[in-house]
């Protein structure tokens, strides 16, 4: 984790470097002019769409396409994207603290093992199992139901958050665990008095972090959901195109309006999720 | 790496403690699964109503929505919820849902090679007793489509639908030409029209199959039916007939004249940018389904009365094939899924058989400039509109209609075909690779 | 069986603390979702499987098949392209990003916080705007009339692998960049300090004491680059109004169009096996070639 307390960035700050800062400008443009013609189409009139200069938004601007969005079971879908989200989120991180604190506190072969395994998950492009996975759920009967997301999107997240968290983990104190254990703490205590409280920035980065490839799936709803009220935020984006057709403006409508609750998050948890990645990536 | 001690004599507490963790942490799990599965999948399958998904566009608007909302007021117990999918997207779906056993009740479908697989794999309902008192309003040869080895799988449903030969007149007239009669008249219009700042042709090349048609067309006119016809026996090397690769020859021609609208690889059908090309005055002609005529109708009424031409495809001098044959889609079927529960299969059954072309759905379609695939309604087309008499017309005239490739044949060589099909536009395969390629795929 | 031999081992090392059965819950959904999937693939691998029939084994059919298609041997060539292209644009971007803002200047923080946006926008959403944005007729490019921007970026079968690599770059090089920021902050300050008494430039202190001292960043980054190149799937889908063209069909495009659109499971399963030992391989090669052999063995350092 964070240990230097004096930075580079005080040695640097005495010699501004102007070829650092020109770069990071012309990145800036390439990030945020996409970004600006979302947002400004979204807002204009389709009426003369396709005459207009589209970098200069449009005087008669409006919101209309936002509403038709709206009307077009927007909230059906975001209802669908948080339930699977909050489910996979929350049963992930509880599954991954429990195997991450087993990981780092206990020293059986078979937890070895299984963190072996988990970490050749991270090698293996688990995305390309896409077909036995349709097979699998749909001899179970989950084929379009949104448990068909929840469940696979537990187990992909599952390496990289335990990873994160054991790396955590390992940084409590080993003395903290001792004195509890000479106090007679249970290990199932201890994980929800000490390992839990303790490891609350890791588990909000991977919590967001999770949420976030959750939210943004598209491979699982488009091979393994069918009905539109299954249906998620980004399959509906989809779906939207083809309802809308040329309507340019109210489909760039739709993508501003499925991002809007994770802007909102990333407005408030930026902090978390920035500095907890680099306890999990960084070591 | 931190040492362990190691001490034995577990006492008796601790290991009970050990097997209680166990079973605990078994339990979570089932129970999450549980609950994760009870908490999403409550409404599935079983639902009371049948389903219907159809294809977005004009015919959900003005025929299939209107006549599902009359049904289900009129029949409070034989309900059907309906969804509607763009074309590419309903394609990739329907066959998984099927596959999976979670179809809609009612399946649509265009018949040809996938009718055949969900028969075959008896995902659909036997219709033949439901139908013998239907069978003889329709005009046989559309009728025919959706009975596989002498029962009938899927009905009519919808429109009669050859590809037309649509153009711009207002664009046309700037270039001060006529709408081609020939192949020739195609290559001499095309500097024209460039040289006013048009494009030629409209063509959705990211959706593929619009590129087919152009491929379905030329092939007949440069050889006839028998050259297609060959292919779907299943005879080896028939791609490799003479006729093909001169009609390849012909389109990559095209394209080198530059007849098609600039980046058309990247227009889409789904987003009917195509349509939009041609009634934005982007586009001077554009080879497209009948069923875009209702597209054109919602997007661009003023176009349709006053800019909007339509005519068959050009002849080609020289060609063995008949000018007047048409491809397309002889109609639309639906079928219904024997993974249904018996109440919605019931429901579905009386749907196709009672609601589907009733009076009112036939009208309603022929009010949109449609043509149903019903007997005996000549005067009823004459009087619905230009567009429906046309096309009623290309379709009673024709000795042959053909089904759109991609669907006449097995899903396995209609991707290969619109893979191959794309490269062949694109100038990355010659039109002698373009048959080996296909060769190959012959009998899969 | 692995739980009852583990038991025996728990009795005696019992001390250390929890329970082995407390990691029982996350392995048993990755082997139920992860794993069992894999070995399914397998066993579809050697079966015809047209998704709407039961699968029919054919033993080894579909391998020559598959493995000597042209249309696969260029889907491997696409996509050892778009791996080495992608790595070779994101990694010096993410590098220099990182580095650029780890500084605590406060214009860097605001600009950071803007280039994470890529980040919240879904695979999905990415598509979509840029096939508006680079649509040949109604595009930006068309709308501005610059001849330079109006190019058949998403149709010309040469140019959208390229287009593909840097929609790529744009969504996934904010994370990178968060892992190299992380990377950057962790080095002591007083390797530059002493590198600063010595003299050094800038340009000096970044190849003799940055560069070095992210070997470990560098290779997480690229193994995670790598095995994610392999899958991209979502934006080349959505750019391609789902029907991509032979310039894009990399291997897991290449699977779904044969699984799903082609309905051969069966030669998709194939392929699917083909990404599986490709990204395990490219993956431990990675971290055999940099002396990173195992994970583990470095985090106990810490």
């Amino acid at each position: 984790m964070t240990t230097a307390a004096t930075r580079r960035g005080s040695s640097a700050r005495h010699r501004p470097n102007v070829l650092a800062g020109v770069g990071g400008f012309v990145w800036l443009a390439i990030i945020i002019i996409p970004i600006y013609y979302i947002v400004i189409t979204s807002v204009r009139p389709q009426a003369g769409f396709f005459s207009s200069n589209q970098l200069i938004p449009a005087a008669d601007s409006n919101l209309d396409q936002y509403a038709l969005v709206l009307q077009s079971d927007f909230f059906l879908y975001l209802a669908n994207s948080v339930i699977i989200t909050v489910i996979s989120v929350v049963v992930t991180v509880l599954v991954c603290i429990m195997a991450a604190y087993a990981i780092v506190r206990s020293n059986t072969r078979f937890v070895r093992a299984t963190f072996g395994l988990f970490l050749l998950g991270l090698a293996i492009p688990l995305q390309a199992t896409i077909i036995p996975l349709f097979y699998m759920l749909s001899k179970a009967g989950l084929y379009d139901t949104l448990a068909a997301l929840i469940l696979p999107s537990i187990a992909f997240a599952i390496p990289l958050t335990v990873l994160i968290l054991a790396n955590f983990i390992r940084d409590i104190p080993k003395e903290l665990f001792e004195s509890m254990k000479v106090d007679g703490t249970s290990n199932w205590r201890m994980l929800f008095s000490l390992v839990i409280p303790l490891s609350r920035p890791a588990i909000v980065t991977v919590g967001l972090y999770n949420a976030l490839g959750v939210w943004n799936g598209f491979l699982f709803p488009l091979i393994l959901t069918q009905s539109p009220d299954k249906r998620v935020l980004p399959l509906s984006l989809w779906t939207f195109q083809g309802q809308f057709s040329v309507n340019v403006p109210a489909v760039l409508a739709a993508v501003v309006l499925s991002t809007l609750p994770v802007f909102v998050l990333y407005v408030f948890g930026r902090r978390q999720l920035v500095s907890g990645m680099t306890a999990g990536f960084s070591k | 790496m931190k040492l362990h001690s190691t001490r034995d004599g577990a006492g008796l507490s601790r290991r009970t403690r050990r097997l209680t963790n166990a079973v605990l942490a078994i339990g979570a799990v089932s129970l999450l699964l549980g609950v994760t599965a009870c908490s999403s999948s409550g409404s599935t399958g079983g639902g009371a109503n049948a389903s219907l998904w159809g294809l977005t566009g004009g015919d959900q608007d003005q025929v299939e929505a209107p006549s599902l909302k009359e049904w289900n007021a009129a029949n409070p117990k034989l309900k059907i919820d309906s969804n509607y999918f763009a074309n590419d997207a309903y394609k990739t779906k329907i066959r998984t849902a099927v596959g999976a056993g979670s179809s809609p009740t009612i399946i649509y479908s265009w018949a040809g090679g996938t009718l055949n697989s969900y028969v075959k794999a008896g995902k659909v309902v036997d219709l033949t007793a439901a139908t013998n008192g239907i069978k003889s309003k329709f005009l046989p040869s559309v009728f025919g489509q959706g009975v596989v080895d002498g029962k009938t799988y899927a009905v009519p449903m919808n429109a009669v639908t050859p590809i037309m030969f649509y153009y711009n007149k207002k664009v046309l007239a700037k270039a001060n030409i006529d709408a081609p009669k020939t192949w020739d008249d195609i290559l001499a219009d095309v500097p024209k029209l460039k040289a006013v700042g048009v494009a030629p042709f409209s063509l959705a090349g990211g959706s593929k199959w619009p590129e087919l048609m152009w491929e379905e067309y030329l092939v007949d006119r440069v050889a006839g039916p028998d050259a297609f016809n060959a292919v779907m026996a299943g005879k080896a090397g028939s791609w490799s007939d003479p006729g093909i690769i001169q009609a390849n020859t012909m389109i990559q021609q095209l394209v080198d004249a530059g007849g098609f609208v600039k980046g058309f690889s990247s227009v889409t059908a789904d987003s009917n940018a195509d349509v939009a090309l041609l009634y934005t005055g982007k586009a001077a002609m554009m080879l497209q389904g009948a069923w875009v005529y209702g597209t054109f109708n919602t997007q661009a009424a003023a176009f349709v009365k006053s800019g909007l031409g339509y005519t068959t495809f050009p002849a080609v001098d020289g060609g063995k094939g008949d000018p007047n044959d048409i491809v397309g889609n002889p109609s639309g079927y639906f079928s219904v899924s024997s993974a249904a529960t018996k109440a919605q299969q019931k429901a579905a059954i009386a749907y196709l058989t009672k609601g589907v072309f009733d009076k009112a759905y036939t009208d309603r379609m022929i009010k949109s400039s449609q043509v149903p695939p019903i007997q005996g309604i000549d005067s009823q087309i004459s009087a619905g509109g230009d567009f429906g008499t046309s096309v009623y017309n290309l379709t009673k005239a024709a000795p042959n209609f053909q089904m759109s490739w991609d669907q006449a044949l097995p899903p396995a060589q209609a991707t290969a075909l619109l893979t191959n099909l794309d490269q062949l536009f694109n100038k990355q395969i010659t039109p002698q690779q373009f048959s080996d390629n296909m060769n190959k795929t012959i009998g899969q | 069986m692995t739980t009852n031999r583990e038991a025996g081992v728990t009795r005696k090392t019992r001390h250390a603390g929890p329970s082995g059965w407390m990691a029982a819950p996350a392995l048993a959904f990755f082997i139920v979702f992860a794993i069992l999937p894999l070995l399914v693939a397998l066993y579809l691998s050697f079966t015809n499987w047209d998704a709407i029939s039961d699968p029919v084994w054919v033993g080894f059919d579909n391998w020559p098949k598959v493995l000597g298609d042209p249309v696969t041997i260029t889907a491997l060539l696409l996509s050892l392209k778009i791996i080495v292209f992608s790595w070779v644009v994101q990694t010096p971007i993410s590098l220099l990003l990182g580095v650029f803002t780890a500084g605590r200047q406060r214009y860097r923080a605001i600009l950071a916080a803007i280039f994470f946006l890529p980040l919240i926008l879904s695979s999905a959403a990415i598509a979509i705007a840029f096939k508006a944005i680079l649509d040949p007729n109604f595009g930006l490019g068309a709308s501005l009339g610059l001849p330079f921007l109006n190019q058949d970026w998403l149709g010309d079968q040469n140019l959208i692998l390229y287009v593909v690599v840097f929609i790529i770059a744009w969504q996934f090089v904010p994370f990178h960049t968060l892992i190299y920021q992380g990377g950057v902050r962790q080095i002591p300050a007083s390797l530059y300090e002493a590198a600063e008494i010595d003299g050094a430039n800038r340009w000096q202190q970044f190849w003799s004491i940055t560069l070095p001292q992210l070997r470990y960043t560098i290779v997480t980054s690229s193994t995670l680059m790598v095995v994610g190149s392999l899958t991209y799937f979502d934006v080349i889908f959505v750019l391609t109004a789902g029907v991509p063209g032979s310039g894009i069909r990399i291997l897991p495009i290449d699977m779904y169009i044969t699984g799903f659109s082609a309905n051969q499971m069966g030669q998709a399963s194939v392929i699917a096996i083909m990404l599986c030992v490709i990204g395990l391989v490219l993956a431990l090669g990675l971290t055999k070639f940099s002396g990173f052999t195992k994970m583990t063995s470095q985090q106990e350092g810490l």
